[in-house]
């Protein structure tokens, strides 16, 4: 049976997040399991006389490759796509799996290696999408295996992320995210008159520059769902310690209670609960690894619990995240990484910020509503 | 099964090497597990295998709702694929075989016509052996239930027809082609063929053509020798036994008349528009691109499925459209459409007026 939802989400989708013009090349990628969105991401791209096309994977071959594939074929990138990241005007990512954990077990040293020539291209892909040229959003087509992770049955985990995308019955999923982008818009021009955000919690009291940087809003143009505001911190700024009360996946690996002391910018002490010596490793991915690519506050309070998936997690409401490597260049970052990796950090109870001194939020939230730029009529 | 299937189309049909590009595509989820076992298998043959689910769904959105441009619209992906891809191998498990029985043919056959020049360099780089691409027979429910029977026992009629159930498929295979070669190497020496069956007696001229056999390396299953006729000499009529199926279309009972190698008269008793409309396509939609004998004794059954239909032991097959190059035709179409006549119940075949081949089998002497 078709959902309605999921031709609301593509419609959202292609008219609002992507834009997509009359004549412009769109392709959509993701897993079989995604099959449902990706036809009506189709569908919704020919109303609009776009020229769409589908890269649909058999879930699995990621895991085949990593055992079969010799080292050269694991690093080899189909012109097709090099191509692709060159020419596209328009691209949506769809991140439903049928296992979270298919790769929990595989050697990672070939796994970085995987990740390493397809972060290249990931990385080219964001220089496009950053001057304008590439339209991208990436989304999530619920399943089984993520509603498992969040620990829901399918149906509740489909109501979770229509609910946090807003596109239920009855919802006007291109006027909320309008309105949704006025707002984080006006929060982002408020913060980017501060020098230095200090933040407090439970064993957590961190101070991060962020003088001279952007502050951008995420109001649904990049991920569906989103709503979060972002910069890129003063590479040598960050110092003291975080606590994530949250697990961290990264690349279907969890790591657990994870702590981080921080002087000069850079990691100086790390440890975890569970998965420490992933944590190390991730740390030494690279120089850049150790130091933070992004400072952000969640700021969708449809979501309101933890679920295992990044894209939904880095947006709870009321929480904020720091992500380690590589930063945003519109943001003004200098620090380059392979690594991107999101860290979470519970607000929601005792949390605390200062923004120069100056308590700005509290208990999960801004204490005062960010000033509109243009009067609203 | 589906690794031993792998292993027979990377490494006898497609001869996968070192560094080759391999596209792996196909367009039902029931495909998946032979796609990966061939992403697998292409991966220790030394390839570069990417593997991809065409949608069938967005081919009717494409169809219903597109306007003209989108429509003529070929994807850089394919595009590329076709222009300097290596290896591509289909799987041809479909979800729905009627899914497009209800689209304007005029609709259809304007994208095939965009089409042209993309089918053109495939066929081309396929004749100068710069790409081998393969259509593998794949069981999904839809085909089964054209076929009249249930999924299991479809899988074992592929299974049989692929010899996957012989001991070593491989060296049957080359056992079989030997076999092809042998009839190939009579018809070569043959200036004219005349078909006589029920309601068919036609004449087609096929000296200084080359009869291609077809042994499991561009479609598998296999066995049929093929070669495209000269243009304007096909004479008389034929009727067709089986229903011809195009694109998720059909038309029934179809009977031709030729006169100087063009169509003069097409009908059907059902889907006559159908047939008109993709014969009237453009001018080589009219002649004969493809004449065949299929010679696959270990198909027996009509299933339906082209793949295997032309290739029954005991059939002949001829195309309308397209002419396959290597063949020596010189056809031009958008089309190419494969119609089979059952010769097995009293069809016979004179070879320049001499009688070589009765009830769906050639005589002594050449098989």
């Amino acid at each position: 049976m078709r959902d309605p939802r999921i031709e609301k989400l593509a419609e959202l989708i292609a008219g609002y997040s992507l834009d997509l013009q009359e004549g412009q090349v769109y392709r959509i990628d993701g897993e079989d399991v995604s099959i449902p969105l990706a036809v009506a991401l189709y569908a919704a791209a020919i109303r609009r006389g776009a020229h769409p096309y589908t890269k649909i994977t058999p879930s699995g071959l990621e895991e085949i490759a990593l055992e079969e594939a010799s080292d050269e074929q694991l690093a080899y990138i189909p012109e097709v796509e090099q191509i692709a990241t060159e020419q596209l005007d328009a691209w949506t990512s769809l991140w439903g799996t049928v296992n979270t954990r298919s790769l929990t077990r595989v050697d990672s040293e070939r796994r970085r290696l995987q990740l390493s020539t397809h972060y290249r291209m990931v990385n080219r892909r964001w220089e496009r999408i950053s001057s304008g040229d590439l339209a991208w959003c990436g989304t999530l087509y619920p399943t089984q295996a993520h509603a498992q992770d969040a620990e829901m049955s399918l149906s509740e985990y489909e109501d979770f992320v229509h609910g946090a995308c807003h596109t239920r019955e009855g919802d006007d999923p291109i006027a909320h995210w309008r309105a949704m982008s006025e707002t984080l818009g006006a929060r982002a021009r408020e913060l980017e008159g501060v020098r230095e955000l200090r933040i407090t919690g439970p064993g957590t009291d961190l101070r991060v520059v962020v003088e001279g940087r952007r502050w951008l809003p995420s109001d649904g143009e990049h991920n569906m769902p989103d709503g979060e505001v972002f910069t890129s911190p003063v590479e040598n700024g960050t110092s003291g310690e975080i606590f994530f009360a949250f697990p961290s996946v990264f690349q279907g690996q969890e790591v657990e209670n994870v702590r981080l002391r921080f002087e000069d910018g850079a990691v100086v002490h790390a440890e975890a609960t569970l998965g420490q010596e992933y944590l190390r490793s991730l740390l030494d991915t690279d120089s850049g690894a150790k130091v933070l690519g992004e400072v952000a506050f969640g700021l969708n309070y449809e979501i309101d619990r933890f679920t295992r998936d990044i894209l939904f997690d880095e947006k709870i409401g009321g929480t904020m995240h720091v992500a380690l490597g590589g930063g945003f260049d519109e943001a003004g970052t200098e620090n380059k990484s392979d690594l991107h990796w999101d860290l979470i950090c519970d607000l929601r109870e005792e949390g605390e910020v200062y923004a120069d001194g100056e308590l700005v939020w509290k208990a999960g939230s801004f204490i005062s509503e960010p000033e509109p730029a243009v009067e609203r009529v | 099964m589906h690794k031993r299937l792998a292993e027979v189309l990377v490494g006898y049909s497609t001869e996968v090497r070192q560094g080759d590009t391999v596209r792996i595509e196909s367009y039902d989820t029931s495909a998946l597990p032979v796609m990966r076992e061939t992403f697998g298998a292409a991966l220790r043959a030394g390839g570069h295998p990417t593997a991809n689910l065409v949608l069938e769904e967005t081919e009717g959105i494409l169809y219903k709702e597109g306007r003209d441009h989108q429509l003529e619209w070929i994807s850089p992906d394919q595009q590329w694929n076709i222009g300097h891809g290596d290896v591509w191998i289909i799987f041809d498990a479909v979800t729905n075989t009627k899914r497009l029985s209800n689209i304007d043919p005029e609709r259809i056959s304007r994208r095939l016509t965009a089409r042209r020049p993309l089918q053109s360099l495939y066929l081309e780089r396929s004749a100068r052996g710069e790409f081998r691409w393969l259509i593998c027979g794949s069981a999904c429910e839809a085909s089964a239930q054209d076929a009249g029977m249930s999924l299991r026992q479809y899988e074992q009629v592929l299974s049989r027809a692929a010899f996957l159930d012989q001991d070593d498929p491989v060296a049957s295979w080359k056992q079989f082609g030997e076999r092809l070669e042998r009839v190939g190497d009579f018809l070569d020496g043959v200036r004219e063929l005349r078909i006589v069956s029920e309601d068919t007696d036609l004449k087609l001229g096929v000296e200084g053509r080359t009869w291609i056999r077809s042994k499991g390396l561009r479609n598998f299953p296999d066995g049929e020798v093929f070669t495209g006729p000269q243009e304007t000499s096909v004479e008389g009529t034929i009727r067709f036994s089986f229903p011809a199926m195009m694109r998720g279309r059909q038309a029934d009972d179809v009977r031709l008349r030729f006169e100087g190698g063009e169509v003069v008269e097409a009908t059907a008793k059902r889907g006559q528009d159908f047939l008109r409309e993709m014969v009237g396509m453009d001018d080589g939609a009219r002649r004969v691109g493809e004449f065949a004998f299929g010679l696959n004794e270990s198909i027996s059954e009509y299933t339906g499925n082209l793949l295997l239909d032309e290739k029954i032991g005991g059939t002949v097959h001829l195309a309308l459209g397209r002419s396959v190059p290597g063949t020596g035709g010189t056809n031009q179409s958008g089309l190419h459409w494969d119609m089979v006549c059952d010769l097995r119940d009293g069809g016979e075949v004179y070879a320049d007026g001499e009688l070589v081949y009765r009830d769906g089998a050639f005589l002594n002497g050449v098989n």
